[in-house]
């Protein structure tokens, strides 16, 4: 169980840095500078097939009320308490509790790492983070709580890494500018993300906030009766499978270019190096997961394109039958582009994506590949501490696997759901 | 420093034994926009003229921002820095006119450092990525900063030809500057300039 090892792990980075010259008064640890709460109420009106949050296999955080007719619902969606430390200029901490509410309630910690920034002395800096974070991929998210900046629903993109990119790393970066242009790269070395891949593969894309907490787990939509036994009916994304904490690290690498002009390009490059023959008690596996996310950043006149693309492949389980597959061998791909604008003080949004899986499995083979599009639109307004938000989000996709609930693979959902969040 | 400005002041008088002639200058982009926050620096054939040292500048900052974002001062002044925000900042430089660090808490506004070189010195805060200004330390009595309109007047410039440079931090040029010949009979110029779009922040940051 990884819960034992961690806590060391943690508990020894914090003498660390505790025991770091430190001088009294450049430390804050509790005040007003370094408490922060964020909330979200909402209000969403959704149509179609049951949440994968109440096991079944729609793509959103909320149901239809399965006659076919829409369904209405307030929700807490969320709360988080933001604690971010200070322990000197250059060291600081991040601590994120978080609650989530809706199909599912939960509540855990869903970010703390360490952070590092000493002055630079020049044109080139270096910093350091450690600890459970979110890895720089999604060009929506902005905010120590991963709030979405444009829309209330994240990309399929970006609610993947929510859902179960979640490792224990340490990671450095160094920047620095060349002529008129700026360049930065980052490295990390993890752990204890070994089952990634797992939702991926059993529930397909979808698109929602819900981020999964340190030890939580997520639930998986059912398997077909003969498909029982080999895989458990959740999973922990938080999770070293197999002997020892880290002893099959994994590392993700981000390079990043901004020439003279307004854009950006960013690639993120991962791979968890899990065994996908390992598996735990729980039957939970080992997933051998990597990806490539392209990222580009753009502002025009005003009007902001943000944009990415990711592919991947995922793999679990014994290499058996004729070709020598394993069980689940998946390749997936993604691309989004979104479009925003302020007007006064609103703000504007649109996006559009499209995203497929595409399996090659001596279990799960081409019967199941996923194809899908979403499209979104959302308004925002800010008084002081509050935004509100209005989307509108329509996702239509061809999943096989609904089979296993009854259900025709081909499933469109609409959802219009208005977001009030208040920062304090 | 009342003598270097009285001396500073004499220097100015001795030199200039003709009547002044106001010089205008506008700056404007590729566009015909005018560009505000260019420095405009006018050296006249003849003796140099310097201002005098005192006075009060500052850049605090405010709402996660530098204020100005381009400020002109004379060599030797002495810059306050105060911290008007709930969150400390990390004030640094390492440009060659000016290397230093200040370690403002909140609201701390007792902070000031002496720019003692002439030249560009580039703010920056190493908490807060998104935070830029720039410190123009000058030499030259005829210093100005274009405002909301573009343009930068000198009413006491002498009548004399000389050279008028433009520096701005987009401008894509050497060193961000570009420079003309005036001549002592015209009294208004006009810079077009190239400027490149402002940097978008390096990382959205979470």
């Amino acid at each position: 169980m990884p819960r034992p090892r961690l806590l060391p792990l943690l508990l020894a980075t914090a003498a660390l840095a505790l025991s770091a010259p430190v001088h009294a008064e450049d430390a804050d640890l509790i005040s007003s500078e370094t408490l922060t709460v964020t909330g979200t109420v909402s209000l969403a009106a959704t149509d179609g097939e049951e949440s994968w949050l109440d096991r079944g296999f729609g793509k959103l955080s909320t149901s239809g009320d399965g006659d076919g007719d829409v369904s209405v619902k307030p929700l807490l969606s969320e709360a988080n308490l933001i604690w971010r430390p200070r322990f000197s200029w250059a060291l600081s901490a991040t601590i994120v509790g978080t609650f989530q509410g809706g199909e599912r309630n939960e509540a855990g910690i869903s970010e703390a790492y360490f952070s590092y920034k000493p002055m630079r002395g020049s044109s080139t800096r270096v910093s350091a983070r450690a600890g459970l974070m979110w890895p720089s991929v999604s060009l929506e998210h902005e905010g120590a709580d991963w709030h979405v900046r444009d829309t209330i629903t994240p990309s399929a993109i970006n609610s993947w890494i929510g859902e179960e990119v979640r490792p224990l790393a340490i990671e450095g970066s160094v920047g620095t500018t060349i002529g008129e242009h700026k360049l930065s790269a980052t490295g990390a070395l993890f752990a204890a993300n070994d089952t990634a891949g797992t939702l991926l593969t059993f529930l397909g894309w979808a698109l929602h906030n819900r981020r999964t907490l340190a030890f939580n787990d997520q639930p998986l939509p059912p398997f077909e009766p003969e498909d029982e036994g080999y895989q458990a009916h959740f999973t922990h994304p938080l999770l070293d499978v197999g002997s020892g904490f880290a002893d099959r690290p994994g590392y993700y690498a981000k390079l990043v270019w901004q020439p003279p002009v307004p854009v950006r390009l960013e690639l993120f490059r991962y791979d968890n190096r899990a065994n996908p023959e390992a598996v735990n008690e729980d039957i939970e596996w080992g997933w051998r997961t990597h990806f490539n996310n392209l990222g580009l950043a753009a502002d025009i006149e005003g009007t902001q394109l943000r944009a990415q693309a990711m592919t991947g492949r995922t793999r679990m389980g014994f290499e058996e039958g004729p070709l020598d597959r394993h069980w689940i061998d998946m390749r997936f791909r993604s691309a989004f582009l979104l479009v925003s604008r302020s007007v006064g003080k609103f703000g504007l949004a649109a996006r559009i994506e499209a995203f497929e899986t595409r399996h090659r499995g001596s279990w799960w083979d081409d019967e199941y590949d996923e194809d899908g599009w979403a499209a979104t639109l959302a308004g925002k307004r800010e008084w002081g501490p509050f935004t509100g938000l209005v989307e509108l989000i329509h996702v239509s996709s061809d999943n096989p696997a609904r089979e296993h609930v009854g259900l025709e693979p081909q499933q469109t959902q609409t959802r219009l759901q208005a977001d009030l969040r208040v920062n304090w | 420093m009342l003598r270097g400005a009285l001396f500073g002041s004499l220097l100015f008088c001795i030199g200039v034994h003709v009547s002044a002639a106001p010089l205008t200058v506008r700056v404007l982009d590729e566009k015909g926009r005018p560009v505000r926050d260019a420095v405009v620096i006018l050296r006249p054939n003849g003796p140099a003229a310097h201002s005098s040292a005192a006075g009060r500048y500052s850049v605090s900052q405010k709402d996660m921002q530098f204020h100005p974002f381009v400020l002109v001062v004379p060599v030797g002044a002495k810059v306050s820095f105060p911290n008007l925000d709930p969150t400390r900042h990390h004030v640094y430089s390492f440009s060659p006119a000016k290397r230093f660090e200040l370690k403002l808490f909140a609201k701390d506004q007792t902070r000031s450092v002496v720019f003692d070189k002439p030249g560009v010195v580039a703010l920056g805060c190493n908490i807060h990525d998104g935070m830029t200004a720039f410190v123009m330390v000058t030499d030259s009595a005829w210093t100005a900063k274009t405002g909301p309109n573009g343009i930068a007047q000198f009413g006491d410039a002498p009548n004399a030809a000389g050279r008028v440079s433009v520096w701005h931090p987009y401008l894509r040029a050497k060193a961000n500057l570009v420079e003309q010949n005036v001549s002592a009979t015209s009294r208004s110029t006009i810079f077009t300039v190239a400027l490149r779009a402002p940097p978008m922040a390096l990382s959205d940051g979470y």
